[in-house]
């Protein structure tokens, strides 16, 4: 493979912003049917990079070839004449479209006065989808189809031209795309990746995941601080030298896990229930400890936490902090009583995008830190700067969070907690899209947290992590507390088999067993 | 990046004055000057409070009936022989109710503003006009009148109030809890309420600024024209909005400054007093004002895309 000349090459590419060297003489070289993954911190370069075989941006520096041959791209439009496809993280399907008129957005086949033809539409997709083994009916919504998916109509779409006889994708860039998958859903998307790069297609995969490097990828680029680090086959190389390439610092352990002694009850949830979503939850979380919830998506993991954090409300159930039934009747309720939401999605729950770091960070605190309703912009700064060194935000206070890095600005989601007063931290996919680095910076906050007599309730996809982090680990299926598992009771295994609702897992079951939904 | 379009509208703003000058150099004269403040002093003011709800994400299309209605709650309770002091309260109560009614049907109700504040610019306008008969309240003792006719040294009164308000304004915006909840609601609603902050009362006191700033521009039209009228106000939404706009405001939320507004406002004044020096037809000057709202968020957008790329 490597003897043939590449597909695609990026030489000495130079991208600056203001104030930032974003790419600083980058080398890539894509042969057809590989898949080449691309890795590094936040802030490496990495979005930048695509962004310039995109066309969204223009290279300061640098040439890039195709088969060969010098190229300019000038823009998206040309991007894609050149047969490059970006699928970027967050999805751009229309939900209230069917996955035909999603596919064919752009090019929809229409007859005269510009009437759609709903059977060619509908054939061209069948014959899409027929193509790449995906069987997901063209009529359906797309608000209907799953997250998966959704992924699998969105590489569909990015092909779409191939069968059209328009130029075809010989260029794939996929940028996290299992970050809101399960893992039967990666084997899906992954089979589908083989196939195409068994067809010719180079796939450039982007990712924190190192399971997933090896499991998919034959080589790999590592950037660092807008630089190649090196360009590696994946038997060349080991995990922990990966890591070290990113990180330039060893990362000796994923998990530094500090176990605390368990403390005085700090929340009680008993029989909460919502209709279609959280059926009958009861559990205690004690000062001290992380406890884990595990669940496939859908299970009810994001409304339990939105539901104890004031954020929605329940039918049902009681709560009670350090033994006193509570009333939360919203999230400044629930932050006056101590309970703090690092949100799924932080972008649409968890920042303010045109604020500046300062700004965010002082957001929850701003009653505290006002005199008669009058801001004191030294008082905010005196509140963020302190936090920002400690996550280490790798940012200047004044700037808008929107320009950060995904790792940067969770890091500013979890600053705004940690100014004081919360006791329960509820973290949904802390470490969701963040990189090595500070993903372990964030593991040593929270054992700092329950060292100081925390508690944290941990919602993650992450087999690895939940298994790592926490104390005890609840397993939710279909709104219900499946089972609970000790840290020295948890393995990969029973946390599956308990979230896919299988029995015979594990003893214990300590949750009160009402009615069955 | 927000300062550059700023100053952008500002050039805007001078390269307009430069050439009217040139036309027609009775322009840059004092009084032509000050005439053009004080014309501008009305559209200016509703503009504040435009710019508040349209920072949070909303739109206010009532503030033209809000002026009208508080106007006639002035012209009467001056009828009624009551004092300077209590007509002014109770005006600035009627916008600050109004205001607040549309900020409840927003907040609690659940509605979109643009809904809300259609019907509201219609119910209120039909009450001002249900409660005058339609007829105007005119002659007032000059005491009032002065809040119009006044100078303090060669600047007239509208326009130091104007002056005032824009500085408190400012000042709430960019110092208090208040004005940066503004800014967060309209950026992330959501993120706002995660984070603590009572959105739906924020929001709702944020359509009662803009139905208080309707109210001080309704007593300043009043005082000026010696008369509360109805009709008075047809059409100031559209004004205020453009203003805001023009000023760099984005119509989507959380991005936009007072200054902005202010040029914005300075900007439509200019142009329809230069166009009336020049004597070009009120129709004429439709289509050049529309040209120049449609043209300076064009270039807005434009300037956007090039930072952004």
């Amino acid at each position: 493979m490597t003897a043939q000349p590449p597909v695609l090459e990026m030489r000495g590419i130079r991208k600056a912003f203001p104030g930032v060297v974003a790419l600083d003489g980058v080398d890539l070289s894509l042969h057809a049917g590989e898949v080449h993954m691309l890795l590094g911190e936040n802030g490496a370069g990495k979005s930048t990079l695509m962004k310039i075989l995109s066309g969204a941006y223009r290279r300061d520096d640098g040439e890039i070839l195709i088969h060969g041959a010098r190229v300019d791209i000038e823009g998206p439009a040309d991007a894609l004449a050149r047969g490059i496809r970006v699928i970027y993280q967050e999805l751009t399907l229309v939900p209230q479209l069917s996955v035909a008129e999603n596919i064919f957005l752009g090019a929809l086949p229409a007859r005269r006065l510009g009437i759609v033809d709903r059977r060619a539409l509908h054939a061209r997709t069948a014959r899409l989808l027929d193509d790449l083994s995906l069987a997901i009916e063209p009529r359906t919504r797309v608000s209907r189809l799953g997250l998966a998916q959704r992924q699998m109509v969105e590489i569909a779409k990015a092909l779409a031209t191939d069968s059209d006889g328009g130029p075809a994708a010989t260029v794939l860039v996929m940028d996290e795309p299992t970050s809101a998958l399960t893992n039967r859903e990666v084997k899906q998307l992954f089979g589908l990746i083989h196939r195409l790069a068994s067809r010719g297609v180079a796939i450039v995969y982007i990712t924190h995941r190192m399971d997933e490097v090896f499991r998919i990828g034959e080589r790999v680029t590592v950037l660092r601080d807008g630089r190649v680090v090196a360009t590696h086959a994946l038997n060349e190389v080991t995990v922990s030298e990966l890591v070290r390439m990113m990180a330039n610092r060893d990362v000796a352990e994923h998990f530094p896990k500090v176990q605390v002694p368990r403390g005085p009850e700090l929340l009680r949830v008993e029989r909460l229930s919502r209709a279609g979503a959280l059926d009958d939850i009861s559990f205690t979380l004690y000062a001290g400890e992380v406890l884990g919830v595990a669940g496939l998506l859908g299970a009810g993991r994001t409304e339990l936490a939105r539901a104890i954090a004031g954020a929605d409300r329940f039918d049902s159930g009681h709560l009670y902090l350090s033994g006193a039934a509570a009333t939360l009747k919203s999230p400044a309720d629930a932050i006056k009583r101590g309970i703090g939401l690092l949100p799924e999605d932080r972008k649409a729950e968890g920042l303010v995008a045109g604020l500046t770091v300062t700004r965010n960070v002082a957001l929850p605190h701003g009653r505290r830190l006002a005199k008669l309703g009058v801001l004191s912009p030294r008082g905010e700064e005196k509140l963020a700067r302190p936090l920002s060194d400690e996550l280490r935000i790798k940012a200047t206070r004044t700037q808008p969070v929107r320009l950060l890095s995904g790792g940067n600005q969770q890091k500013v989601v979890l600053a705004k907690w940690l100014a004081g007063g919360v006791r329960v931290f509820i973290f949904d996919e802390p470490t969701r899209g963040v990189d090595v680095g500070a993903k372990v910076e964030i593991y040593n906050l929270m054992n700092r947290l329950t060292a100081e007599g925390a508690g944290i309730i941990m919602i993650s996809s992450e087999l690895p992590e939940l298994l790592g982090m926490s104390d005890r680990i609840l397993v939710m299926h279909h709104g219900r507390i499946h089972t609970t598992l000790e840290r020295d009771a948890a393995n990969e295994e029973r946390v599956v088999s308990a979230a896919l609702g299988l029995d015979g897992g594990t003893p214990g079951q300590p949750t009160p067993d009402g009615a069955a939904g | 990046m927000n300062r550059a379009r700023q100053f952008g509208t500002l050039i805007g703003l001078v390269g307009l004055c430069f050439v009217l000058w040139i036309l027609t150099p009775y322009f840059l004269t004092v009084s032509n000057l000050l005439n053009v403040a004080e014309q501008t002093s009305i559209n200016a003011i509703v503009a504040v409070g435009m710019t508040f709800v349209i920072l949070s994400g909303g739109i206010d299309l009532s503030v033209g009936s809000i002026v009208a209605l508080a106007g006639v709650v002035l012209g009467l309770a001056l009828h009624d022989d009551r004092s300077l002091g209590v007509a002014l309260t109770l005006t600035l109560g009627a916008g600050a109710a109004c205001g607040i009614v549309n900020g409840i049907l927003v907040s609690l109700g659940g509605l979109p503003p643009f809904i809300v504040t259609l019907g509201t610019m219609s119910i209120v306008r039909g009450a001002a006009l249900l409660v005058t008969e339609g007829r105007p309240i005119s002659g007032f003792a000059s005491s009032f009148r002065v809040l119009a006719t006044g100078r303090a040294g060669f600047i007239p009164a509208p326009v130091i109030a104007t002056a005032t308000v824009y500085l408190i304004a400012s000042l709430v915006l960019t110092r208090t809890t208040f004005g940066r909840y503004v800014y967060a609601i309209g950026g992330n609603e959501e993120a706002t309420r995660l984070s603590g902050v009572a959105v739906r009362f924020h929001k709702t006191m944020i359509y009662g600024v803009s139905g208080v700033m309707s109210a001080i521009a309704a007593v300043i039209l009043t005082a000026r024209l010696n008369s509360a009228q109805p009709i008075a106000g047809m059409m100031y939404e559209l004004d205020a909005i453009a203003a805001t706009v023009i000023g760099g405001t984005s119509l989507m939320g959380g991005e936009g400054t007072l200054a902005g507004t202010l040029v914005g406002a300075l900007i439509m004044g200019v142009l329809r007093n230069g166009l009336n020096l020049l004597g070009v037809s009120s129709f004429l000057q439709q289509i050049v004002i529309g040209g120049v709202i449609v043209v300076a968020v064009l270039l807005d957008t434009v300037l956007k895309r090039k930072h952004r790329g």
